[in-house]
């Protein structure tokens, strides 16, 4: 156990992999592979692999993705890190052809890859293409792609090695706001299942949902709700497909009450499929959700952060709901 | 790294000698840059156009030239005035991708461009996320530009762009893009349009060595080839792509010579020499204007400052903006950023024009003074316009109406 930030927490459950098999590759285009912790030894996948192995390419995210998922039909494990401005560049790749192939062959394809996909989420200032709040929905759309986004470092080591493990493409959505949040972490290796949502507080008047870069506010929320007495119940969904319907299901049978929360812009969000699923199971239920208006993000950290969804609208929400 | 430039003349004048008047001078700012006053001493080097071009500026006037010049120190002051007051004012919040250093690119190709009009008549710029000099160059109003850059209502684009979005349609400025790629094959379009309406504009799309390695820089250069377009792709090759070297992308020495695989000229130039610059802009231009097809130039030249800064820098602290700490790949070393600070675009065209006896000390400071003062004033002016209303970020979605505000459930 020691304290690790969430890049630690990936590098660690990616380094561990890459040594256990030396077939595995990793590529990157601007975020290297390297993190420190104090007491520990710094991790630095292109010293330790050497660059046959690991390697620092072009600006080209469509060659990055279609690399690991190459390698993966070949045979061997791969992932590679697309940072947030190159997200979307590589998104024919992820949808036409890491969602399909295996079903299309019959079953033959096997693409044993890890899509890290970074996400910046939290940042006024930058306007339009470098703060799309969350891009998760298109994402978790894509057939055949499990999507999961975990919202702390022992999620993100647990599910990291889960996802490397899996025989199947992962989009991991890292949330960049999250990069720097550090808890203590376990130092071996463990697994975190791909399809199970986390219920961070248990209660019985409400039910609160959020996940990936939403989730400090969601629990600084639920923090203040509790402090004034309701009895709130907060899940992090962590995988969005395939998504947890039990867990929802279940906890909204007790609470009747849903708010669900989105970093994503509203239209078709997963706050909505969050509610659909639990309005096709539960009678009786109220609903509620919140979301990043169907705006882009203006560079005015004036605009952008009175549109950014927050504890205070969490907050508001909840109330109304439970009145 | 080689220069393509010809041999520098000995019979220069030698600048370095002279007085430096400013409180604040460019030469103090280069040695705060390089850690030392090492800059500018090897003697200052006018790089001599390039002969095999055979323009040599001549159809310029004096006053077109010191107009060069002028930009040259426009784009420089306004990058320093950013800068100091990202390290010195706590309350600032713009931040930029620099572009200091690489002042004589844009200055020389915006100078054989017609740069008034509107999108139907002026000629049209594609920018990256490393706009400034590209819009100044470009005529766009600067005190506007500080205004955004610092998310004002009354800025270039109301606040909702920042640095990395501006845009002005009244002189062709087409926009920064945030984003390496799409840029490059969206002007292309443009392109199409032009020739298809038959209009006398071309399209200038700046990118840099990075920007090989993307497909949009392959599709927009084959594209425009096909389709015989008045197209021009001006490679800023400043040696690298955020924090790796450009051989990290890049499997030639020379980018330009992809050109040729599009049977289209590649051309390469000293782009810290403006009037090459100029030159080679000048002739794709007029290739493009007479219907013979896209050019691409590559500009080699070099960033002084790091990949970009914002507010919160310590001056001193990690070479405030000199060193990146996400640079792991690869540094750029000292004695290349010195190396290239000797050769530096202000000199180079100060001394070019004083030699051509376009323009004496005195007046060359005097110039350089104005900048300064027009720059210090558009940043005051910039702080003391209002910033947006929050319910303005629901506007603009759409031509008509807002969204609804969905963060209060
Ligand atoms: C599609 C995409 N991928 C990655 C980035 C992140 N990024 C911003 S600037 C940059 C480097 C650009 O290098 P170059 O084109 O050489 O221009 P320079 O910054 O050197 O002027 C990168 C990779 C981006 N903006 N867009």
């Amino acid at each position: 156990m020691a304290r690790k930030s969430f890049m630690y927490s990936v590098l660690e459950a990616v380094q561990y992999e890459m040594q256990k098999d030396p077939n595995m590759i990793w590529i990157f285009e601007l975020t290297p592979p390297v993190a420190s912790t104090p007491g520990k030894p710094v991790i630095n996948l292109e010293r330790e692999f050497g660059r046959k192995r690991v390697v620092n390419t072009g600006i080209d995210e469509m060659w990055m993705a279609a690399c690991v998922l190459g390698a993966g039909l070949a045979g061997s494990r791969a992932a590679t890190y697309i940072p947030y401005q190159g997200n979307a560049m590589c998104f024919q790749i992820l949808q036409n052809h890491a969602g399909k192939l295996h079903h299309m062959t019959g079953g033959q394809a096997q693409m044993p890859v890890v899509f890290v996909l970074e996400m910046t989420g939290q940042t006024p200032g930058f306007a339009g293409q470098h703060s799309d709040y969350e891009i998760d929905t298109y994402y978790a759309h894509i057939p055949g792609l499990k999507t999961v986004i975990p919202s702390n470092p022992t999620d993100a080591k647990g599910m990291m090695v889960s996802a490397l493990r899996d025989p199947n493409p992962v989009a991991f959505l890292y949330a960049a706001g999250l990069r720097d949040m550090i808890e203590d972490v376990p130092d071996d290796p463990y697994t975190t299942p791909l399809d199970k949502a986390a219920i961070r507080s248990e209660g019985s008047d409400i039910t609160i949902v959020g996940s990936g870069g939403g989730m400090p506010e969601v629990l600084k929320a639920t923090e203040q709700l509790q402090k004034q007495g309701m009895k709130v119940e907060t899940i992090d969904l962590r995988s969005l497909k395939p998504m947890d319907t039990e867990t929802l299901v279940t906890s909204v049978q007790k609470t009747k009450r849903l708010l669900a929360v989105d970093q994503s812009y509203y239209t078709l969000g997963p706050a909505a499929e969050v509610i659909a699923r639990v309005a096709e199971n539960v009678d009786g239920a109220r609903f509620k959700r919140i979301a990043f208006p169907d705006a882009p993000p203006p560079a005015s950290p004036e605009m952008f952060l009175w549109m950014r969804p927050n504890a205070d609208h969490i907050v508001a929400a909840a109330k109304k709901l439970a009145a | 790294m080689t220069m393509q430039s010809k041999t520098p003349s000995e019979t220069q004048d030698r600048e370095e000698g002279r007085g430096w008047t400013l409180p604040t001078s460019r030469r103090g700012f280069l040695a705060a840059l390089a850690g030392a006053g090492a800059a500018i001493s090897l003697g200052s080097k006018v790089a001599w156009a390039n002969g095999e071009i055979g323009f040599w500026a001549k159809d310029l006037t004096n006053e077109q030239l010191i107009h060069l010049y002028t930009t040259i120190q426009r784009i420089r002051w306004f990058e320093r005035t950013c800068v100091d007051k990202m390290l010195t004012e706590p309350g600032y919040r713009g931040y930029n991708h620099f572009y200091v250093g690489q002042e004589a690119v844009a200055t020389g190709v915006s100078a054989a461009l017609k740069n008034t009009g509107g999108v139907m008549e002026a000629d049209l710029v594609y920018s990256t996320h490393r706009p400034s000099g590209h819009a100044i160059a470009k005529g766009v109003e600067v005190k506007k530009m500080a205004a955004e850059y610092e998310f004002r209502a009354t800025g270039l684009n109301k606040g909702y762009a920042g640095e990395m979005h501006i845009a002005d349609k009244s002189v062709g400025f087409m926009g920064a893009d945030g984003m390496i790629g799409p840029g490059y094959v969206i002007a292309t379009g443009s392109a199409f349009a032009i020739r298809a309406r038959g209009s006398k504009q071309v399209v200038v799309n700046y990118g840099g060595d990075g920007t090989y390695a993307t497909p949009h820089f392959h599709s927009a250069l084959n594209n425009a080839a096909l389709l015989n377009l008045p197209f021009i792709y001006v490679l800023e090759n400043n040696l690298y792509h955020q924090y790796a070297h450009y051989s990290y992308s890049c499997p030639m020495k020379d980018i330009a010579i992809a050109a040729k695989t599009y049977g289209i000229p590649g051309v390469v130039v000293d782009g810290q020499d403006v009037i090459q610059v100029y030159n080679a802009a000048k002739q794709a231009v007029e290739r493009a204007r007479a219907g013979e097809g896209p050019t691409l130039i590559e500009a080699k030249t070099y960033r002084y400052y790091n990949h970009w800064g914002a507010p919160g820098a310590k001056p001193g602290e990690l070479g405030a903006f000199g060193y990146d700490p996400l640079a792991i790949t690869s540094f750029r070393p000292e004695r290349e950023v010195r190396a290239w600070m000797a050769r530096d675009p202000v000199d180079i065209s100060r001394n070019t024009l004083i030699h051509w006896g376009v323009l004496d000390r005195a007046k060359a400071d005097e110039i350089e003074t104005a900048a300064r003062a027009e720059m210090v004033e558009a940043f005051a002016w910039a702080d003391k316009q209002p910033l947006g209303k929050p319910e303005d970020g629901l506007k603009h979605v759409f031509v008509e109406g807002t969204v609804l505000p969905r963060q209060f459930g």
